[in-house]
Order: C-alpha cells, then sequence, then structure tokens
C-alpha cells in the first residue's frame, strides 16, 4: 500500500522502530459528569500489530477509541501516539498524524453516495492523485464497493456499510487504524469477510486497534489483547493467553 | 467541451439584469397593468435569495431552524433605515422618494446597504449558530424561533414614550406596530424608498443561487452534508462540526438579511418596513419553499421559491376575480385560505414525496443509483478475495 509517491507515505513514524510502541496510554481516565467511564487504564499498541480491547456493553470501548481521537477529554492521564502527546492537540491534527476511527454502529453518511463517503475520508488530504490512489486501493480492498460507488451509503446493506466506514477511515492513509466493533449487526459470514480485510490491512503495515464484544473473531486476528470491564483492565495478555483464561472464557467467550 | 469563463457569464448575467432593470420601467409606462406581473418577478428573486440561504443550513447542514424571518426582519429594518437615512444625506428630492428611483440612483444607496446589512447579520447568525453546538433537532428549532421572536417583540414593545436611552430611542424610531417609514422630515416620514428593481433582486438571487452551488460541489458543501448526516462520522474524518454548523448559519443569516434589505426597497415596495417580516409565518414560508423543492437541493429552494410566490399571487388574483363575480367569496380571509392551501401542500408532499421535488439532486443532474440488485460480479462473493494481493504490492 505504501508507494514511491511523495505524498502517498503515511504520516512519518520512522522515530518508532517496529515492535516499539505506536501509541502508549498511560491511566486515563475519562469521566462523563459523576460517572468514572474509564478508572485510569494504561494500554500500549506496537507498530505493526493487531491489538483487541474487548468487553462487554458499558465496559468503556466506545469511550477509549473516541478518546483517542480527542473526540471525548480525557480528566487525566496521557496518550502518546508517535513519541508525541496527543491530549495536547485537537481531533484535526491527529487524523493528519496518521490515525483514523472506524465509529461504531456503521456510522457512515447515509444520503452521500458511495464514492462522496469515500472522498470524504480523504478530507485533511489536498493532492488529488494521493487521494485517487487511495481510492483504487480501497477499491481493491473492498470490490463491493468499487461495483457501488454511485449508490447512496443507506442502501447498501449492513455488511456492506462497515466495509464503507472501513474504507473511508483507509482514505485517510493511517498508521494507525481504530475500529469500533467492526462486527456489531452483521451476519457471521460477513463479519468474517470484514475480519479477513483487517487482517489485510495489517498485512499492508498498518498498526491496528479493534474493539470487540465478537471475543472469539477479535482475538483470531489480534496477536494480543486487553480485556475491559467497567472501566479498567481486568486481563492483558496475548490472544493465546486469553482465549485460555478460565475467566475470559466463562465470560465473553461462553464457555 | 469548453467552458464558458466566469467572467464572460458574469457580464451576461449582469447585462440581462440591466435589461431587465429598463424593460420593468418601460413596461410599466406603456401598460400600468403589467406592473402586478413584474412585480411578482422582483418578489420571487427575493424570497429565491431568502429560500437558498435557508437551504445552507436546513438543507445542507442539517440545522433545523425556523427562526429564518428573525434574519430577514433585521436585514429589512437595517437596509431601510440605512437608503432612506442615506437618501436623505445626499438629498435625493423627497418627492422622488416616493416614486421609484432610477438605476442610476439605486448604486448610490444599495451598495453600502446591503454589504452592512448582510456582514451585521453575519455576525447575528454567528451568535445564533453557537446553541447548535450543544442542541440539535427541535431544542435548536426552539432557539430559533425564540431569537426570531425576540427581535420582533422587542420592536413592537418600545414605543417613543417609553424610550429613556439612546439604544431603546433608536429601536423607537422604527415604528412599532407602524412600521417603519423613514426618518421623519419635519412633520412628516420621508418613507422608505423604492430603489431594488429587477437589476438588484435577480441579479443578486442568481448570484446567490451560482455561488450555493459552488458551495454545494465544494469540499466545504460536502463537509457540511456529511455534519448533517452523522456528526461523530464527520469528526472522525477530520470535518469540525461546530465550525461547519456555526458557519452555515452565518452564511445563512447573511443572505436571509440581504433578502430582508431588499424586500423593504423593493421597486413599487410598501414604503414602510412592518415587524410582520418577523412573524413565524413568514418562517413558515421559506421553510415550505425549501422543502417543496427538496432540502438540500439548490434548484430545488429557488424553483420552490418561485412555485411558491407564484402560486400566492395567483390565489390571490383568483380570489380577487372570483369575488367580484360571486360577491360570497369577498369575506373569503385570503391569508388564511394561502395558509391552508400551503399547509396541505406541504402535507401531501411529506406523504408522498418525502424528498420534496428534488430530492438533494439539483435539476438537470443524474439521479444516483438506487441501488437496485445488479447481477453479482465474480467479485462480490469473496470481498476480500483480492485484498492480500492489491495491499502486499
Ligand atoms: N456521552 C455520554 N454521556 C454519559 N455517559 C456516557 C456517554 N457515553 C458513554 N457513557 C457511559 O460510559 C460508560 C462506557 O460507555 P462506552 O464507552 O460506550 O462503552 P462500550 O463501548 O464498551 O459499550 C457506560 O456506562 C456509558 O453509559
Ligand atoms: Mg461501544
Amino acid at each position: 500500500m505504501r508507494t514511491r509517491h511523495p505524498h502517498r507515505a503515511p504520516p512519518d513514524v520512522r522515530f518508532s522502530e517496529p515492535g516499539s510502541p505506536l501509541l502508549a496510554v498511560e491511566n486515563l481516565e475519562v469521566r462523563y459528569g459523576g460517572i468514572r467511564a474509564l478508572k485510569g487504564i494504561s494500554l500500549h499498541v506496537c507498530r505493526g500489530e493487531v491489538v483487541a480491547l474487548i468487553g462487554s456493553n458499558g465496559a468503556g470501548k466506545t469511550t477509549t477509541l473516541r478518546t483517542l481521537v480527542r473526540l471525548v477529554q480525557p480528566a487525566a492521564g496521557t496518550l502518546r501516539y508517535a513519541g508525541e502527546e496527543l491530549t495536547t492537540i485537537g481531533t484535526e491534527q491527529v487524523i493528519e498524524r496518521g490515525v483514523s476511527l472506524v465509529p461504531e454502529g456503521r456510522a457512515i453518511f447515509p444520503n452521500l453516495t458511495v464514492r462522496e463517503n469515500l472522498e470524504l475520508g480523504a478530507f485533511l488530504h489536498r493532492d488529488k492523485t494521493t487521494i485517487a490512489e487511495s481510492l483504487h486501493d480501497v477499491e481493491q480492498l473492498f470490490p463491493r464497493l468499487g461495483e457501488r460507488m454511485a449508490q447512496e451509503g443507506g442502501t447498501l446493506s449492513g455488511g456492506e456499510q462497515q466495509m464503507l466506514a472501513i474504507g473511508r477511515a483507509m482514505m485517510g492513509r493511517p498508521s494507525l487504524l481504530l475500529l469500533d466493533e467492526p462486527s456489531l449487526g452483521i451476519a457471521p459470514k460477513l463479519a468474517r469477510q470484514i475480519f479477513e480485510a483487517i487482517r489485510a490491512i495489517a498485512a499492508a503495515g498498518v498498526t491496528v486497534l479493534v474493539v470487540e464484544q465478537n471475543t472469539r473473531l477479535a482475538l483470531e486476528v489480534a496477536s494480543r489483547g486487553y480485556v475491559l470491564r467497567t472501566g479498567e483492565i481486568a486481563r492483558e495478555g496475548s490472544s493465546k493467553e486469553l482465549l485460555a483464561d478460565p475467566m475470559v472464557r466463562e465470560a465473553y467467550l461462553g464457555a | 467541451m469548453r467552458r464558458v469563463p466566469a467572467v464572460v457569464l458574469f457580464a451576461i448575467g449582469a447585462l440581462t439584469c440591466v435589461g431587465l432593470d429598463l424593460a420593468y420601467d418601460g413596461l410599466v409606462s406603456w401598460d400600468r397593468g403589467s406592473k402586478f406581473w413584474l412585480h411578482i418577478l422582483v418578489v420571487c428573486a427575493i424570497n429565491v435569495l431568502g429560500a437558498t440561504s435557508l437551504n445552507v443550513v436546513n438543507g445542507m447542514a442539517g440545522q433545523f431552524s425556523i427562526g429564518h424571518a428573525g434574519f430577514v426582519g433585521i436585514g429589512a429594518y437595517l437596509g431601510g433605515a440605512i437608503v432612506s437615512n442615506l437618501a436623505l444625506a445626499l438629498k435625493i428630492p423627497v418627492a422622488a422618494l416616493k416614486d421609484n428611483l432610477s438605476l442610476g440612483q439605486s448604486f448610490l444607496l444599495l451598495p453600502v446597504a446591503l454589504v452592512v446589512v448582510g456582514l451585521v447579520c453575519a455576525a447575528i447568525g454567528f451568535v445564533v449558530g453557537l446553541p447548535s453546538l450543544r442542541l440539535r433537532g427541535d431544542y435548536l428549532a426552539i432557539v430559533t424561533l425564540g431569537f426570531s421572536e425576540i427581535v420582533r417583540l422587542t420592536v413592537l414593545g418600545i414605543s417613543a414614550d417609553s424610550a429613556t436611552n439612546p439604544l431603546t430611542r433608536a429601536i423607537a424610531s422604527l415604528g412599532g406596530s407602524l412600521g417603519y417609514r423613514g426618518p421623519k422630515v419635519g412633520e412628516d416620514y420621508l418613507g422608505v424608498p423604492s430603489v431594488a428593481g429587477p437589476f438588484w433582486t435577480v441579479g443578486i438571487a442568481a448570484l446567490a443561487v451560482f455561488l450555493a452551488l459552488r458551495l454545494k460541489r465544494s469540499g466545504f458543501g460536502r463537509a457540511l452534508r456529511a455534519v448533517r448526516e452523522d456528526e461523530i462520522a464527520a469528526a472522525a474524518v477530520g470535518v469540525d462540526p461546530a465550525k461547519y454548523k456555526v458557519t452555515a448559519f452565518v452564511l445563512a443569516a447573511a443572505g436571509a438579511g440581504v433578502a430582508g434589505a431588499l424586500l423593504a426597497v423593493q421597486r413599487d415596495g410598501p414604503g414602510i418596513v412592518g415587524p410582520a417580516n418577523m412573524k413565524f409565518d413568514k418562517s413558515f414560508e421559506v421553510i415550505t419553499m425549501v422543502i417543496l423543492g427538496g432540502s438540500g437541493s439548490v434548484s430545488g429552494a429557488a424553483i420552490g421559491a418561485v412555485l411558491y410566490t407564484v402560486i400566492f399571487y395567483a390565489s390571490e388574483e383568483a380570489l380577487h376575480q372570483l369575488a367580484q363575480a360571486v360577491p360570497a367569496f369577498g369575506s373569503v380571509d385570503a391569508a388564511a385560505l394561502r395558509m391552508t392551501l400551503f399547509a396541505t401542500a406541504l402535507i401531501v408532499v411529506m406523504l408522498v414525496r418525502t424528498q420534496g421535488l428534488f430530492g438533494e439532486r439539483e435539476l438537470f443532474e443524474k439521479k444516483a443509483d438506487d441501488g437496485t440488485p445488479k447481477p453479482p460480479s465474480p467479485s462480490s462473493d469473496d470481498a476480500t478475495g483480492t485484498a492480500k494481493e492489491a495491499l502486499a504490492s
């Protein structure tokens, strides 16, 4: 996905060597009024990794991702991305630095065409060639979208809408892709396809942090994971460890 | 295909408007009966401006404003006051003011007035747009309605007797329920001059439609529509919803203000600016135009405005004719009849064609693919089949 085109390379993350943390969250605390949605969580994602953040409804997964892209203000804690503190900059700058969020619940633009939806993903990009090439890459990733460019986003099936949301995020040429429950409300077969696409995105060198309730699916693709329970990290470890953990098995795998 | 340069288009447009302006005077002096219809042209143009500006905030940005008349009203009073005082300062003879002023004279009075009105209303639009950052839907609508009512009741509520300081005296000079009739000269009011003929009204309306189309097709317009569809998703791609919502209010308010000013000083106008310009009915009228034409569509808003205006006057004229033939119809309240007519039309639109005449499309624009199933292509069964190869390269 990375080519020699000068404008195509994602933002500079040179100083974070493969395997070193691209994202490091320390003691992150978020409050909604009196409610402590995140009670000081710490997690990190290394460059090139796929990391899963699992947990049931209301655990604080969405809050975590929204805080990372500065849509929610943290009450305390630090967010370091590629060596830079994110709490001091705005959403726009975070995106410009190469972080893309696929929001929860197929948040596409239903009355805009697929093409318009995708082009909006490159809203902060100015270079036409780059945008055209990103569009081409997304069409390769999701051929279904390529066939439906002129169709309104709202007329797509649920799975296709999720592909559109991911495609839109990829139009920003991210270094770090944040996905919020990509399998939510989607037929199992399509969910599997979507996770295949996530695997392909990761294989191309994009670092991925994926939030899921579908623990099995997420841990199949991720190499590591965190379990979030009512605003706290309850477990962390490799996917293998988590899949074998009795607590995880009972609470999240229904075994 | 070679595109006509904007300058050429602009020049042709300007000349057409000058031609229209001269034709207006010519036709009226030739046949006084034509005045009725020519005047409709002027009102159509002003309504096109009002509707295209409301469409920016309601249609494109999806922030439901029902207080558009507040901005129109401020523009009308401010524009009327600037033009009449300027006319007085420039010593344009009072007798002439009772008639239509010439196109040449209008150039002395209108540019300043329109620019000031546009800027002032833009600033007020900024303030009224701020609540959109915290409120949405019906709550925001109520704030905008509150705004227009505050403006109207302020003008109505302060009379010359109760005015004690410069601010209240200035508001009292707007004439309260009697309306603003220009500055007082001796015992008489000067009246608000009739200066804006087709050159200004049609010209500015055409310019507004042109700019609104450009806006819609620009990255800015796309960002506005994204905010309308989903604020979180918009923010996630780097569109700051706050910035775009407030800017939409600013643009809409400036357009509404200019429409109001033109309304106040239109050719063959009433010579008076009344507080009725700011009533909710007026906001409702503009909303009707936008919804009839198709929320989000610039040409839809413009055509909605023209249709509304023509039906408005035609129904009035028809009722008038009918009343002369059948005296019993003389007691029918034209305004009430019209309200019923348009309310019914809106209900029908909502039931039969929610998206209005055009939906979000523009005139001569191809319809978006409606998503009816197409024969599946070989690749669609395995959506990510080629993904790895594509990405690994
Ligand atoms: N905007 C909000 N205002 C108030 N409380 C919120 C808001 N968003 C989330 N919460 C609360 O914060 C907690 C975490 O929510 P969320 O991050 O959405 O969890 P998850 O994504 O894991 O389901 C929940 O208790 C939820 O009710
Ligand atoms: Mg969630």
